[in-house]
C-alpha cells in the first residue's frame, strides 16, 4: 500500500471529556478486521480510584495494518474517526 | 530445545522448572509492586514513549532501512533481558512461548503456585473493548488481579482449584485458542494465556512486525496422508495460516515453516491425522524457535 495511513480520533467527541464512553460503544474496535485500535487510559489521567480507572480513550495504533476499508469512519456514531493518507 | 530452555531450563523446558514458579523470586526482585504498578497502567504500555518512541505506527517504523533493524534489536533485547526489572511500564523480560495443550496441563498440575485464578484477558479488552474470561494467572499475580476490578469476570467464579483450571484450559484449547505461557518480568512466571490472532499483544509483534516477542512451541505438527480423509476441519483453526489444502494431493499438507507448534488444529481432527513431533527431530528447523 503506498504512503502512510494516518488516523486522528477527535477526543471532544469520543474519549474521556467526550459525550461517550468507548468502553460501551466500541464500534470502531470491533468493526476493525486487522484491529488497528487500541483502547486505553490516556496518559498522565489523574484518577480518583487508579485501580478502576474511569477515563477511556481509543487511540489507533497498528496503522500499518489499515487497509483504509473505511467501515470505522462509516459506522462512528459520533463521527470522530478520519482516516487519511 | 529452544534459547530459553538452554540457559533457563535447568535440562529441561524452561517454563516446568518449577524455581521460576517460586515466590523466592517475587521477594527477591520486589516484584508485587512491580506487578501492581504494571497491571495498573498496562493498556498505556503501546502508547507510552520509551527512549522517545512509542508504539503507534510501529509497523511503518521497522520497515526503515538499518533504523528498522536497530529498533527491531532494541525491542528484542528488552523482552528478553535478564537483569532485574526496574521499569514497570515497559515490557522487559516479558517473553513467552506456545505451549501445546499437554504442556498447558503439565505446567498447571505440577508447576503453577498457588492461588490460582482465570482473569479477563486484557488484550481482547484493550483491543476490542471485549470482556472474556481466559487468562490464567498463578502465584503473586492473582493477589494482584484481586485488586483490579476491570480483570476480573463478573459471571464466572475466577478462583480456581488446580483440576478446574486444567478443566478452564482444556476448554479454551479445544476452542481454537493457542495456550502461550509467558515470563512477566523475566525470572517469574506467572500467566499462562489462551491467546487468539490478532488480537494478543504478544503475538502481534511477531506476526505482523517481525519482532521476536514470542518463541515457537517445542513441536511443530504433522499430517499424516494415509490418514487424512479430507475433510478440512483443521484448516479454520489455524491462526498462522500453517495448514492449507492441496487440490492435487486431495489432502491437508502443512507448512512446517509457519507451524508455531501450538497443536490446537489436533482437536478438529476426528481421525488422528495430526500430530505433534518435538521440532528438535526437524534438522532444518534445529535452533529456529
Amino acid at each position: 500500500m503506498k504512503g502512510k495511513t494516518k488516523i486522528s480520533i477527535d477526543y471532544a467527541r469520543c474519549g474521556e471529556s467526550g459525550r461517550v464512553d468507548p468502553r460501551t460503544c466500541g464500534i470502531c474496535l470491533r468493526v476493525c478486521g486487522p484491529a488497528v485500535f487500541l483502547l486505553h487510559q490516556p496518559l498522565g489521567a489523574v484518577e480518583e480510584n487508579p485501580y478502576k480507572p474511569r477515563q477511556w480513550r481509543v487511540t489507533a495504533v497498528h496503522l500499518s495494518l489499515c487497509t483504509r476499508c473505511m467501515k470505522c469512519v462509516e459506522l462512528c456514531p459520533e463521527k470522530a474517526v478520519t482516516v487519511t493518507w | 530445545m529452544c534459547e530459553l530452555c538452554m540457559k533457563h531450563g535447568a535440562g529441561g523446558k524452561w517454563y516446568l522448572n518449577a524455581r521460576h514458579y517460586s515466590n523466592e523470586i517475587v521477594e527477591k526482585y520486589n516484584l508485587r509492586d512491580f506487578l501492581m504498578e504494571q497491571y495498573t497502567n498496562f493498556e498505556q504500555m503501546q502508547v507510552r514513549p520509551v527512549m522517545g518512541f512509542n508504539g503507534v505506527g510501529l509497523g511503518y517504523r521497522v520497515r526503515i532501512p538499518i533504523i528498522g533493524r536497530i529498533i527491531k534489536g532494541f525491542a528484542e533485547r528488552m523482552l528478553t533481558s535478564t537483569n532485574p526489572p526496574t521499569n514497570p511500564f515497559r515490557a522487559e523480560g516479558h517473553i513467552g512461548q506456545v505451549v501445546p495443550l499437554e504442556d498447558a496441563v503439565a505446567i498447571l498440575e505440577h508447576c503453577a503456585a498457588e492461588p490460582i485464578i482465570e482473569k479477563n484477558c486484557m488484550c481482547r479488552f484493550m483491543s476490542r473493548g471485549i470482556e472474556e474470561a481466559c487468562c490464567i494467572n498463578f502465584g503473586v499475580m492473582s493477589e494482584i488481579i484481586d485488586k483490579l476490578p476491570r480483570f476480573i469476570p463478573e459471571k464466572e467464579k475466577y478462583h480456581l482449584t488446580r483440576r478446574e483450571a486444567v478443566e478452564r484450559i482444556t476448554a479454551h484449547n479445544k476452542k481454537g485458542y493457542i495456550g502461550t505461557i509467558w515470563f512477566g518480568p523475566f525470572p517469574y512466571i506467572n500467566n499462562l494465556c489462551s491467546c487468539a490472532s490478532p488480537e494478543c499483544a504478544g503475538i502481534r509483534p511477531r506476526v505482523d512486525y517481525g519482532i521476536k516477542s514470542i518463541f515457537k512451541a517445542e513441536y511443530v505438527i504433522e499430517a499424516h496422508a494415509d490418514k487424512c480423509t479430507g475433510c478440512r476441519a483443521c484448516i479454520s483453526l489455524c491462526q498462522f495460516g500453517a495448514l492449507s489444502w492441496s487440490w492435487t494431493l486431495k489432502r491437508v499438507i502443512v507448512d512446517q515453516e509457519k507451524c508455531y507448534g501450538c497443536g490446537v488444529c489436533r482437536h478438529a481432527c476426528k481421525h488422528g491425522a495430526l500430530s505433534l513431533i518435538p521440532r528438535d527431530s526437524f534438522p532444518g528447523f534445529d535452533g529456529e524457535y
